[in-house]
């Protein structure tokens, strides 16, 4: 036995790429991390108020939202897909609720309803996703505009403004709210979801399923991996994650309306893509994509103290994406 | 007139189309290659073999100028070559076809050949009339039968791979590259594109030819280069060799010839594990034969002669229309892969990287991707177990691979292979398929595969292995089913069967009984 092992060795090849890359991934992938220190660093220099623990929780509140979507995203990333729906569901999923509290629905029977409603939604996604006979660009794209037209017709496109039970759970600073150890009560839903994500991708089976598909489709069908029950839950598992963010949205600005969550879809991806999620499938993790989470709100935020207007928001965080892509691209 | 290979190796540096002088090339960690002298000729057909990371296609790429090379020279068609980019090369006559030639699908084979440089009227409108007929012209020179105006996506892959020749002989190469060209042809197509270069080396192109298969290689070529671990190792005319020792050469020591075949046992007595009755689908026609428990049956013929398409309904992928499959005594009918292998059959699919495997997930969790259920404890997944059921299976296997976590695609093709073969262990099938299991892979990754299979079946497995690669058969498969049009044209022990007779039978110099 001795004499045959190594016997298939191909000299070198097994062996060279593969530790001269495992380095690399490491220092690119803290990329991130590199940055923020240094927007941190410049911008408290510019602004000592930006280092206070107020500034702290008002970014963490902002971000939260998006970084539980972003979750579902980048794990619809990893199995080769995505959801461009994600914006008006969450708004669909908010009306519902909004709605039901408005004709004095209890409180947990409406979120019930609005998570549900997003589930659902999800859950059609996956199907139509499944039968692969579109892109799931398409399909989502198609049910993003179906849920424009919904959401406005269910409202008359006037807001509802009154979340009642939701407002006083994840409205800013209310008292009565549910307060993290002194942090914004959303955090609370953000952290559990990001946990929950990095333990489905890492322990789950069907996380290692969304791996395999979104790595190599055909290998996965032919390794009896069933493909479109696959994807049609991992749509609903979004679907659902789709309906907790509209619950939080509302709940912090008091109001449901069609326009809620305007760009998430596209913002999600970007936060993923930061991270490192690969926009074509079979990589990406749960805490990478935080740190893309994490760059876009400080960026946001940053932007805002040193003074500029937020136009240069959307310019600082066009150009991130770009080197993101390109930065994930070089990795390879 | 082909030079004789005494003149070729004569010839000076000065009148050598292309003279590489102590090429060397260096990798984070590896010396890829050192010193290598390499002179070819025009109308010469040079080999260049070597195992798996042998440092051949770090050759190809140099000259071919993928790569400059950190030390030495190449002197190309009397220049030295000083600026190293593929379109150089590109331009100075150097063309490399590879296994699978990158064309445009969607345009016509003349499109194809001709692209960037259509003849156009008033440098506006392409002249598609004389184009085709540019393109005509060029492909019956080369004697191909190939309709310029279809799209290449039509085409079959040895088709592809003529586009890709006559592409570069439209833009007058003069050293025609060719990276295993073999690899997806049978033997009948094979034997067109030897005759193709050989027209081509009498043309005054030089080849340098890449291959594993040696037989081609002294079938073809003048003279032949053998590198190991990045060094040159010999150059030599093939005359002066035979292919035990160009097999040494490469190795570094003598490989006893694998003599696995016939080596079962049970065969007579054991109970049939599959049985195929009468099989009919569009491509087979009343397939008729068993495969028993610890026996391995290789099943070859040419490409679309119906072994893929016996493997395809064995994994649920098609019906068939009429007949019926029993496996251990019963109907089997799976309606997919899921219901396959919950049955006890598993495919080894043809290419590892496209079919088989998932090339950015690690070695473990493709060995563990069709057991996902062994490794889940609760319904979580456990990685420890996944961890020791990989480690198990990489030693087993004797898999090189720096760890079990080290992404696949980062592994040598029969490296790959071999994490196919492991994922076929973890999956417990009682019969597996294997189709072209030693495809493209080095002679060492070779005898370890025909032992691993040999092995599988003294465990009591049933083996059926789907090749083009008779010899490759011969060696380590109890009996072969010779396969023709669809149709089973012989069913023979393997110990006294020889390559002319499985040859004669699936290409067809023999009557194919009651057809």
């Amino acid at each position: 036995m001795s004499t045959e092992t190594g016997a298939g060795l191909a000299p070198g090849a097994a062996r060279r790429p593969a530790s001269g890359r495992s380095k690399n991934v490491d220092v690119y992938s803290l990329w991130p991390i590199a940055v923020m220190v240094l927007i941190i660093i410049a911008t408290a220099l510019s602004s000592p108020r930006f280092l206070s623990v107020f500034n702290f929780e008002n970014i963490l509140s902002q971000a939260a939202p998006l970084g539980i979507v972003t979750m579902g995203q980048c794990i619809l990333l990893i199995s080769g897909g995505l959801d461009l729906s994600v914006g008006y569901n969450i708004a669909f999923s908010s009306i519902i609720t909004g709605l039901l509290l408005e004709h004095n629905v209890p409180l947990p029977v409406a979120v019930l309803a609005g998570i549900a409603a997003a589930t659902a939604v999800g859950f059609v996604n996956g199907v139509l996703a499944a039968q692969g006979r579109a892109h799931p660009f398409i399909i989502t794209l198609g049910m993003s505009i179906f849920l424009f037209g919904l959401d406005t017709q269910l409202t008359g496109g006037a807001p509802v403004n009154n979340m009642k039970g939701l407002y006083t759970a994840f409205g800013s600073y209310l008292p009565g709210g549910f307060p993290f150890f002194g942090l914004p009560s959303v955090t609370w839903p953000f952290l559990i979801v990001v946990l929950l994500t990095y333990g489905f991708l890492r322990w789950a089976p069907l996380g290692r399923r969304a791996y395999a598909i979104g790595g190599n489709e055909q290998a996965a069908y032919l390794s009896g991996i069933p493909v479109k029950r696959t994807k049609i839950y991992l749509y609903t598992l979004m679907g659902a994650l789709v309906g907790i963010t509209g619950m939080v949205l509302s709940g912090q600005i008091n109001e449901a309306s069609f326009n809620l969550a305007q760009n998430f879809e596209l913002q999600s991806i970007a936060c993923a893509v930061i991270g490192g999620t690969a926009l074509f499938g079979g990589r990406g993790g749960a805490f990478r994509s935080l740190q893309g989470v994490a760059l876009w709100g400080l960026v946001q935020n940053s932007i805002l103290f040193i003074g500029f207007s937020s136009n240069y928001q959307q310019m600082a965080l066009g150009v991130i994406i770009i080197i993101a892509v390109m930065v994930t691209r070089a990795q390879r | 007139m082909v030079p004789s290979a005494n003149d070729v190796g004569a010839q000076g540096p000065a009148e050598a189309l292309l003279y590489a002088e102590n090429v060397s090339k260096r990798f984070p960690g590896v010396q890829a290659l050192l010193d290598i002298d390499l002179t070819l000729n025009r109308g010469e057909v040079h080999a260049l073999v070597g195992q798996n990371g042998a440092g051949k296609s770090t050759l190809v790429k140099c000259i071919s100028g993928v790569y400059p090379p950190d030390g030495g020279r190449i002197t190309f068609d009397g220049r030295e070559i000083t600026t190293y980019s593929p379109k150089h090369a590109y331009d100075l006559g150097i063309a490399v076809v590879h296994q699978r030639p990158q064309l445009l699908p969607w345009l016509s084979v003349t499109e194809n050949v001709m692209l960037g440089q259509l003849p156009a009227r008033k440098g506006l409108v392409i002249d598609r009339r004389k184009a085709n007929e540019l393109t005509r012209d060029l492909l019956a020179r080369l004697r191909l039968e190939i309709d310029p105006e279809v799209p290449v996506a039509r085409l079959s892959a040895p088709e592809r791979q003529q586009v890709a020749i006559a592409k570069a002989l439209y833009r007058q190469a003069k050293l025609l590259i060719l990276d295993e060209p073999t690899a997806a042809l049978d033997a009948q197509r094979s034997a067109r594109l030897f005759a193709l270069i050989d027209d081509l080396a009498q043309q005054g192109v030089g080849v340098l030819y890449v291959s594993h298969h040696l037989e081609e290689v002294f079938r073809l070529a003048d003279r032949v280069t053998v590198l190991r671990d990045g060094r040159l190792v010999a150059t030599q005319p093939t005359a002066q060799l035979s292919q035990d020792e160009v097999v040494t050469l490469m190795a570094g020591h003598r490989i006893a010839e694998s003599s696995l075949a016939g080596s079962a046992t049970v065969a007579g007595e054991a109970a049939p594990a599959l049985e195929f009755c009468q099989l009919e689908t569009d491509v087979l026609h009343g397939v008729d034969f068993v495969v028993h428990q610890g026996e391995v049956v290789g099943v070859s013929g040419l490409i679309g002669a119906g072994g893929h398409d016996i493997a395809r309904v064995l994994f649920g992928l098609d019906r068939p229309t009429a007949g019926r499959v029993a496996l251990n005594g019963t109907t089997y009918q799976p309606h997919g892969p899921k219901q396959a292998i919950a049955q006890g059959v598993f495919l080894v699919p043809e290419d590892p990287a496209q079919d088989g495997l998932v090339p950015v997930l690690s070695v473990a969790q493709n060995v563990t991707l069709v057991s996902l259920k062994a490794i889940t404890r609760r319904g979580v997944l456990s990685l420890r177990r996944e961890r020791e059921v990989a480690d198990r299976y990489v030693g087993e296997l004797s898999i090189a691979t720096s760890s079990v976590h080290t992404a696949v695609r980062n592994l040598s093709g029969g490296n790959q292979q071999k994490v196919l073969l492991a994922k076929s262990l973890t999956s417990k099938a009682a019969v597996l398929v294997l189709e072209e299991p030693t495809q493209g892979v080095d002679v060492h990754a070779k005898a370890e595969i025909h032992r691993i299979v040999r092995d599988l079946a003294s465990r009591g497995k049933a083996v059926m292995v789907v090749s083009t690669d008779i010899r490759d058969l011969l060696q380590f498969v109890d009996r072969i089913v010779a396969l023709r049009a669809g149709r089973v044209v012989a069913d023979l022990p393997a110990r006294s069967t020889t390559y002319a007779q499985i040859l004669d039978l699936t290409v067809g110099s023999v009557a194919v009984p009651g057809s």
